[in-house]
């Protein structure tokens, strides 16, 4: 079969899925699954058999997550979600990330609060990840407006990488049997100190398959006592973080994503502070090409005025295209692509229920 | 003689014959029943009843450490559990148990 571009967007009101050719020049939607049930996490695992996964958070029955085996057409809910221990005293409240893991169907699912979860059989059923979700600091990290949720889940070998908002970077380096906080560099504008061991509002975390070392993070920006803290970059795994912020016109936002094909290009989408919005009403999403040394400001195709977005943060995504497009996400319900890396933006949809989530694969 | 034999029988934990209304939201999670039949002498231990005959039912109802769900609400008769004693409150035979989703969302 010839290969398409799917993306698998979640909203407040369901699942939906785009369906294009590779040339992306229209894209068919497919949905609401779940309808009516708000939707924080879903994945395109692009291991044999593809399958696309999605939470769907019921605020009357609880939690649920969604699974299809055949790229979006239905979907099926899985047999279990993650639970705590009857006698842990925890309950799920919402599902903020889903990965694959090492071995064919194996999946790692980010919660709220604050824990992990694995799965060796597609979802069906989980285990906790007692070194992060029984950390010695989990009874202490709080929500943030979101939720205490771990919304990024990041592997490479044995590294594994997982943010929480608000509890910061966590870094384990045995495949997920221990955790230790590693936020050195990692401001905080809320508390009296302002580089604590953890307890950060890390909004997103994204490195480089190419580039394991190299990490970008999205932090809760925007003090003015603090600038420069929203928008940091780490050279080693994660153990210490420099600011990348300046000549950005916010260092606040929620997404950041990384080029596919350049550890060095990275792309952020600042908000201003008060309103969550888009600076002066004019939507741009900004790139930099050298690791975080520039930035510059993309707008081709977004309005120029009047038009207030919010991008959450999984609300930014990047094909894998020799030319590749991102897909941005709205609260207000739009879709947007941008093509050739961004430099072009064009309204996919725009008159979806308020998108929380966006991920892209081509298959 | 053997010493510490008992010759009654056991006594056994009251039980009582109550009736679950169960939402049409739920019923595909136990087999499409509209209601069920269970025995026990409270609230806590009907919804426990549940949980061992229609685990997923019961997920849908109850989180991990046993409370109902924030936007479920559960009647005993005509009163909300919330008026009466909670979980805590005491069945009689041919009680009716109603299981509704709250009115939310938007």
């Amino acid at each position: 079969m010839a290969e398409r571009v799917i993306v698998s967007i979640g909203t407040k009101k369901g699942l939906f899925v785009a369906e294009s050719s590779k040339k992306r020049r229209k894209f068919d939607l497919r949905g609401p699954f779940g309808a009516g049930v708000a939707v924080y996490a879903t994945l395109i695992d692009t291991r044999t058999p593809p399958r696309i996964y999605a939470s769907s958070c019921n605020a009357f029955f609880g939690m649920k997550l969604l699974r299809s085996t055949d790229l979006g057409q239905k979907f099926k809910e899985t047999k279990a979600t993650p639970a705590f221990p009857k006698e842990d005293g925890r309950a799920l409240a919402n599902i903020w990330a889903l990965e694959p893991g090492d071995g064919k169907k194996d999946l790692y699912c980010g919660v709220e609060p604050a824990s992990l979860f694995r799965s060796a059989d597609g979802g069906d059923t989980w285990e906790m990840v007692g070194g992060l979700s029984n950390h010695e600091h989990a009874r202490k990290w709080h929500p943030g407006n979101g939720g205490l949720c771990l919304h990024t889940i990041l592997r490479d070998g044995e590294r594994l990488h997982v943010g929480i908002s608000t509890g910061g970077h966590y870094l384990s380096e045995d495949g997920g049997a221990t955790f230790a906080a590693s936020n050195s560099g990692v401001g905080a504008g809320f508390v009296p100190d302002p580089y604590p061991e953890y307890g950060q509002c890390v909004h997103k975390i994204a490195g480089h398959k190419d580039a394991p070392g190299r990490l970008y993070m999205q932090n809760h920006g925007g003090w003015a006592e603090r600038p420069g803290i929203g928008v940091l970059r780490s050279d080693d795994h994660g153990r210490t973080w420099t600011s990348i912020a300046k000549g950005l016109p916010s260092d606040f936002g929620f997404p950041l994503a990384v080029h596919p094909h350049d550890p060095d290009t990275v792309y952020v989408v600042p908000l201003e502070v008060p309103s969550r919005a888009s600076p002066n009403g004019a939507p741009a999403v900004w790139r930099t090409e050298d690791g975080g040394g520039r930035w510059r400001r993309l707008a081709n195709g977004f309005p120029k005025k009047d038009s207030y977005f919010t991008v959450l943060r999984d609300g930014l995504a990047i094909d894998d295209r020799k030319s590749p497009a991102l897909y941005l996400g709205t609260t207000t319900g739009q879709l947007w692509m941008g093509r050739d890396g961004g430099e072009e933006w064009s309204c996919l949809f725009d008159s979806l229920p308020p998108i929380h989530c966006v991920k892209v694969a081509v298959v | 003689m053997c010493v510490g034999y008992n010759p009654r029988p056991p006594v056994m934990p009251s039980t009582t014959a109550v009736t679950v209304h169960v939402p049409a939201q739920l019923r595909d999670s136990c087999g499409g029943a509209r209601s069920l039949q269970v025995a026990a002498p409270t609230v806590r231990g009907a919804l426990q009843e549940l949980e061992r005959r229609h685990p997923e039912l019961y997920r849908s109802v109850c989180d991990e450490t046993g409370a109902v769900r924030r936007h479920i609400n559960v009647f005993v008769n005509k009163s909300h559990v919330r008026d009466l004693a909670g979980l805590a409150t005491p069945l009689a035979p041919g009680d009716e148990l109603t299981i509704l989703p709250a009115v939310s969302g938007g």
